[in-house]
This record gives C-alpha cells, sequence and structure tokens, in this order.
C-alpha cells in the first residue's frame, strides 16, 4: 500500500493514470505525446505505477500496452471508505423493504 | 475495448480456481451471483441469483486450463440496456508468485463506449475474492449488499 500512495504523490503519474482512464491501451509513444516530458521521463513514472500495480501491461506484437488498473485504489477503499459506506447501504436496504411491505 | 483487472491473492491457484468456479463460493464474493457450469469448453455458463427467476448472465466457456486459465464469452442479462451490448470476452488468468497468485481479469471485445455497468464491478469483485481467500470472511460492499440482500 505504501507503493500505491507513493506512486499517486506525483501530479505526473496522476496525468499518466488520467490519460489511460480516458483512454485505456496506450503505447509508450502515444503517451509520450500527452505529457510535457522525455521518453526516459514518461518510461520511468510508467515503471512506478507499474510496480505499484496502478497500471498493468500486455505486449502487442513489438508495442507494450498500458492499462489502468483499479483495483489497488479499490483496496484502499475497502480499508477505510466502504466501513462508513456498509452500514448506510444496509440501512437503505431496510429502508426499501419497509417501502415496499408497507 | 480492453479492460484489465489485476490482484495478489496469498492462496493457491487450486483454491482461486475452485472459488471462481464453484457456484456457492462465487456467490459470497460477486454480488450475491453464482456461476453455473460444467467447465468444460463449450458448455454454457450462467449467472444465477436467488432472487431472479431467469439467469442475469450468459456465456459459453471457451478455453478452460484449470487451475491457470478461463476464457469465457459473456453476456449481460440484468437490464435490458447491458443485454443490448450483445456478447463481449472475459479471461480469467492465474499466476502463481511465490506464497501468492496473481490473478488478472481481462474484459475485451467491449465495444467503443460500452455501457460501465459491464465491466465496473470486476473491482470490487476481485477485492472481495481476496477477502474471501484470505480471511474467509465476506465483503459487505454498499453494492455487493444492496444486490445480495434485497434483490434485483
Amino acid at each position: 500500500m505504501d507503493e500505491v500512495f507513493k506512486a499517486l504523490a506525483d501530479p505526473t503519474r496522476r496525468s499518466l493514470l488520467d490519460e489511460l482512464f480516458r483512454e485505456d491501451g496506450q503505447t509508450l509513444s502515444a503517451l509520450e505525446q500527452r505529457i510535457p516530458m522525455s521518453r526516459f521521463g514518461v518510461m520511468k513514472h510508467l515503471r512506478v505505477l507499474e510496480s505499484a500495480g496502478l497500471v498493468v501491461t500486455r505486449k502487442s506484437g513489438r508495442e507494450k500496452l498500458h492499462f489502468l488498473n483499479p483495483v489497488p485504489i479499490q483496496l484502499i477503499h475497502e480499508r477505510w471508505v466502504s466501513k462508513y459506506a456498509a452500514p448506510w447501504a444496509s440501512s437503505l436496504t431496510d429502508l426499501k423493504h419497509d417501502l415496499e411491505e408497507g | 475495448v480492453e479492460k484489465h483487472f489485476e490482484i495478489y491473492i496469498k492462496t493457491t491457484p487450486e483454491r482461486l480456481w475452485d472459488a471462481i468456479t464453484d457456484e456457492e463460493q462465487r456467490r459470497k464474493y460477486n454480488f450475491g451471483v453464482g456461476a453455473r457450469s460444467d467447465w468444460t469448453v463449450g458448455s454454457r455458463v450462467e449467472g444465477i441469483h436467488s432472487a431472479s427467476p431467469t439467469p442475469i448472465t450468459e456465456g459459453e466457456n471457451l478455453e478452460v486450463d484449470p487451475p491457470r486459465r478461463l476464457v469465457q464469452s459473456f453476456h449481460a442479462l440484468w437490464g435490458e440496456d447491458v443485454a443490448a451490448e450483445g456478447f463481449s470476452r472475459v479471461t480469467w488468468e492465474i499466476e502463481p508468485i511465490g506464497d501468492s497468485c496473481r490473478l488478472r481479469v481481462i474484459h475485451d471485445q467491449l465495444r467503443e463506449g460500452a455501457n460501465e455497468e459491464l465491466y465496473g464491478g470486476w473491482m470490487m469483485i476481485l477485492s472481495g475474492l481476496k477477502t474471501y481467500l484470505e480471511t474467509g470472511e465476506e465483503l459487505t460492499t454498499p453494492g455487493s449488499l444492496m444486490y445480495a440482500e434485497s434483490g434485483l
């Protein structure tokens, strides 16, 4: 989880995630066009995102495609946020039952 | 469009395969929907929810290679709008790494601008699967609670 927070602490890396959210499965060359930074810089940031699990890749011919993996952020959400949301959701469920039965 | 979802789970490939393909185990972390199939290539797979008289997903097993790889076609039936999207494809890849497994779910053959409901639940399903295998407990995300308890 430390790695996820470190990866997210940088604005360029967040921009890369935004870019993949907008269009998933991009190559390094495509991402480089979008971010005002050298190829090497973009590569370095992608590597940090990859080791945090926020970006996963797949080979396609000679190219490597990059995908946004939202699961690590979901795990952070489960740890803190959904604990608050669960009782709220179950009271909504109760309300729905009451309304349907009443 | 192709979407990737990856998670590390402290378990064996065999236990992970069972949790994915056993109807009752699957129900525990999959919005209350169990997967019913005989898990042979070419066989049908149905998503069964206790509150629905008919399956809420359907598909065909395209590749079945336990405990490493499962490829299925996928057709959502839980609403008219998602049903109109037609068939897409879901690939489960299990890779043992040390004392854990890396699980990647690839949902592809989705049309450009496909309804997000089709693939938007995977991260909740995978984190629920992790919790189930690592602690034996069921995760109560708002989505799973609402679907599991109040029906459709």
